[in-house]
């Protein structure tokens, strides 16, 4: 099941529909159940992991209380969900089956049990409502990364009511979703995919073409992807922390990754970088500590990622050191170093990457680029939506907060005719359904 | 109550928008394409048919029923589509039963052979014009391939949005009228491409029918049977794709067994008179306008000779209307 499929708009719907039907109490374990049935559906031998990391943690939790073990336990409990993780990531097992979200999962619980470890805040008695902490189906599909303390008062709040703001703007940030996905990541991914497939020929101009494309269709992609979750919770009434802000705008790779998957990267912070030390402590060290979060960040992405996470470290070190005072050389330079190093994720291996990377320094073929432009997959028309909708995209992306409260004073009829249109953009001129296979998310394999 | 109004008026507004560029990027099947508007043509044809042809290709290249008209006065109509499944062709007769109560139905067996949905390229000819009803559903369920989805059916624009960039005169043209491109679903092809090899007798593997064709042909005969139709099985006169004696064997087994009359065509070419250097439009898989004549003319007689069914050119209330379609028949044909 993919986010952007007629299921998952049916499971969403009927969601919403029960969730609201349920009695006050009922609700927090209606959405337990349905989110049980929605992750079976998708296998349930992979129910086992979840489980596991669930309970694990659950139990060591309640065993923090008072207890005189408490580092061995927590170490025990870590060492068993991150060593699930590791094996299902590193494929040491032939065939072993990957859980969907396993990585989100196992960043929760892991976050839980420091959080716990360190007193932040009471363990969790009732297993279901934990339960659902970890089994919240939606952000299992892409993300984002939860913090119990943040999400668990909406996620178990009983004394709801239907409220049509709510679910209008989260019906409307479903839309958006939808429209970044099928409109701009889906028409990109023709142009990755023609160029990808023929390396040797398509390098030089054409990989710079793609690194530019792929970090538009990245970032239409995934936020896509979590509009479409942070839209249904809103629906839900229940908060998830945004994952992105405005990230391309960033004036240095530091920045860039503090508005890029925001809740990764704080859950680093928060969860390795400070606790080795972070900046309060030698230079030298702090470096050592950024390229080892880095590097986790990579390893975490997968084998080939080891690379792209060292290279963000020595960027974001380098940064430090060159000041430009001009902000706009600033976003650019950041925005091409950044887009330069999305290598990694379009080609398919670390060595191909590299080759490419190289090759935009060796050959020099612009004018076959310029006239084979419209022999990469996509036409004119096809471009021409394009970049009208990524205009859109940025326009949007940079008020966002006047555009949202502007949104907000208008009349119900007028809201609802602009979520039509969203919604008959996405529709017409989405790239989905036969002869058209990417409906899944990139970052849905991580 | 102002609000409520507008609120309507938006949603009103919403719905239209919605259907008007649903039926716009829909093709139109009017000037290419033309056999995906043949099955709904029907609907706006007078229902006096006493013969009903359903099956594939095979029955609208080569059957004219104004020519069967005009030699024997017996109204009949095709409801024939491109590569119409054994499936497709008895939820038709399904739904020609719900306006019409024909004499004698008669169906192609070349369908027999295919016991899967082939492409999805031939459903939407066959199902995309086809009015909503138990029987569409059923037939769109019966003849998905893998890739294809209910909905795709049921809200078009889902299947056709990427052709926003491949819109022509036609589709704006035919966006609120549609025009007649059968004669009773006859499709007129006056191009010759004739036979310049007979297609080789290959050895298939199994020649038996599936169980599932044959269920379908089951419930086409007990169809008939409870209507009190008389089913004619014919196989029609064309070289390619081969048809064996054995699958041949099958179908005159599966006629005698239930009382049912069964035509190849393929064993009276002489007879008919056809000549598959000139009345071919594409080396032999179906007849032109000229083979087709010849054919229409032979099954006419049999018709007429054979079954207890109604001279119509003395009854001016039918008449009046086939003098008319003869006419631009004629026309059209130059025949």
């Amino acid at each position: 099941m993919s986010l952007v499929s007629g299921a998952f708009i049916g499971v969403m719907i009927i969601t919403a529909i029960l969730y609201y039907l349920a009695p006050k109490k009922w609700k927090p374990y209606v959405l337990l159940v349905i989110s049980v049935i929605v992750y079976s559906s998708l296998g349930v031998k992979s129910l086992i992991y979840i489980v596991i990391s669930t309970i694990t943690t659950y139990i060591a939790g309640l065993l923090f209380e008072k207890n005189k073990h408490k580092k061995l336990i927590l170490i025990v409990t870590l060492v068993i969900n991150i060593g699930i993780l590791v094996v299902i990531k590193s494929e040491l097992i032939k065939n072993i089956i990957v859980p969907l979200g396993v990585s989100y999962y196992t960043f929760q619980v892991v976050s839980y049990l420091i959080d716990v470890y360190k007193n932040k805040y009471k363990p969790e008695k009732n297993i279901a409502k934990y339960f659902l902490y970890t089994m919240y189906f939606p952000y299992l599909f892409i993300g984002p990364i939860n913090r119990y303390d943040d999400i668990s008062k909406t996620l178990f709040e009983t004394d709801k009511k239907f409220n049509p703001q709510c679910a209008y703007n989260g019906a409307l940030r479903i839309a958006w979703g939808f429209f970044k996905k099928l409109i701009i990541a889906n028409r990109i991914n023709v142009v990755i995919s023609t160029i990808t497939q023929n390396p040797s020929e398509y390098n030089g101009a054409f990989a710079i073409f793609a690194m530019l494309l792929y970090s538009i269709q990245l970032y239409a992609d995934f936020s896509g992807g979590i509009d479409i979750v942070i839209g249904f919770s809103k629906v839900l009434q229940i908060n998830l922390k945004e994952n992105f802000n405005n990230p391309y705008v960033s004036q240095n790779i530091q920045e860039f990754w503090r508005r890029w998957h925001i809740s990764l990267t704080s859950w680093f912070r928060d969860y390795v970088y400070i606790p080795l030390g972070g900046n309060r402590c030698s230079k030298l060290r702090n470096y050592f500590n950024t390229i080892v979060v880095f590097l986790l960040s990579g390893i975490w992405h997968g084998v080939n990622y080891i690379l792209w996470g060292l290279f963000h470290g020595i960027c974001l070190i380098i940064g430090k050191f060159i000041k430009v005072k001009n902000k706009y050389v600033n976003t650019i330079v950041t925005f091409l170093v950044v887009s330069f190093l999305w290598s990694f994720f379009i080609w398919p291996n670390a060595m191909q990457a590299l080759q490419m990377m190289g090759s935009v320094f060796t050959t020099f073929n612009y004018p076959e680029l310029f006239s084979n432009i419209l022999n990469l997959g996509l036409n004119l028309a096809n471009y021409i939506v394009l970049i009208i909708a990524v205009i859109l995209l940025i326009i949007y992306d940079l008020k966002k907060e006047k555009i949202n409260t502007k949104l907000k004073s208008l009349s119900t009829d007028t809201k609802i005719a602009i979520f039509a249109i969203i919604v008959w953009l996405a529709l017409v001129f989405g790239m989905y359904g036969i002869g058209f296979n990417a409906s899944d998310f990139i970052y849905n394999k991580f | 109550m102002k609000k409520f109004l507008k609120i309507l008026v938006v949603l009103i507004l919403i719905v239209l928008i919605f259907c008007l560029t649903n039926n716009l990027l829909m093709p139109k099947y009017m000037d290419s394409l033309v056999e995906g508007s043949m099955i709904s043509q029907y609907y706006d044809e007078p229902k006096n048919h006493e013969v009903v042809f359903i099956g594939d290709c095979e029955v609208y290249a080569n059957f004219s029923p104004m020519v069967i008209y005009e030699e024997t006065g017996i109204t009949s109509y095709v409801r024939g589509s491109s590569q119409q499944l054994l499936w497709q062709s008895y939820y038709i007769l399904e739904e020609t039963l719900k306006y019409e109560k024909p004499k004698v139905v008669v169906f192609n067996v070349n369908a027999m052979r295919y016991d899967k949905p082939v492409s999805e390229a031939y459903n939407r000819l066959t199902l995309d014009r086809m009015k909503w009803s138990k029987e569409k559903y059923e037939m769109i369920k019966a003849s998905m391939t893998d890739e294809e989805s209910m909905s795709s059916y049921i809200f078009p624009i889902l299947r056709y949005h990427s052709r926003f960039d491949q819109l022509t005169k036609e589709d704006f043209e035919y966006l609120f009228k549609k025009k007649k491109n059968t004669y009773n679903g006859f499709l007129i092809n006056k191009n010759v491409k004739p036979v310049e090899s007979l297609p080789t007798k290959r050895k298939l593997a199994n020649y038996q029918f599936s169980d599932i064709t044959y269920s379908y042909l089951d419930k086409i005969t007990n169809l008939c049977k409870e209507n009190n139709i008389q089913l004619v099985l014919i196989k029609a006169p064309s070289v390619y794709p081969f048809w064996y004696d054995e699958y041949d064997q099958q179908i005159q087994d599966y006629a005698d067994k239930n009382g049912l009359k069964f035509i190849n065509f393929l064993d009276n070419v002489d007879e008919i008179g056809i000549d598959y250097t000139t009345d071919t439009y594409d080396s032999g898989l179906h007849l032109n306008l000229y083979g087709a004549t010849k054919l229409s003319k032979y099954f006419a007689k049999i018709l007429q000779e054979q079954f207890d069914l109604t001279d119509y050119r003395n009854d001016e209330s039918v008449n009046s209307y086939y003098q008319e379609r003869l006419k631009e028949y004629h026309e059209e044909t130059g025949l």
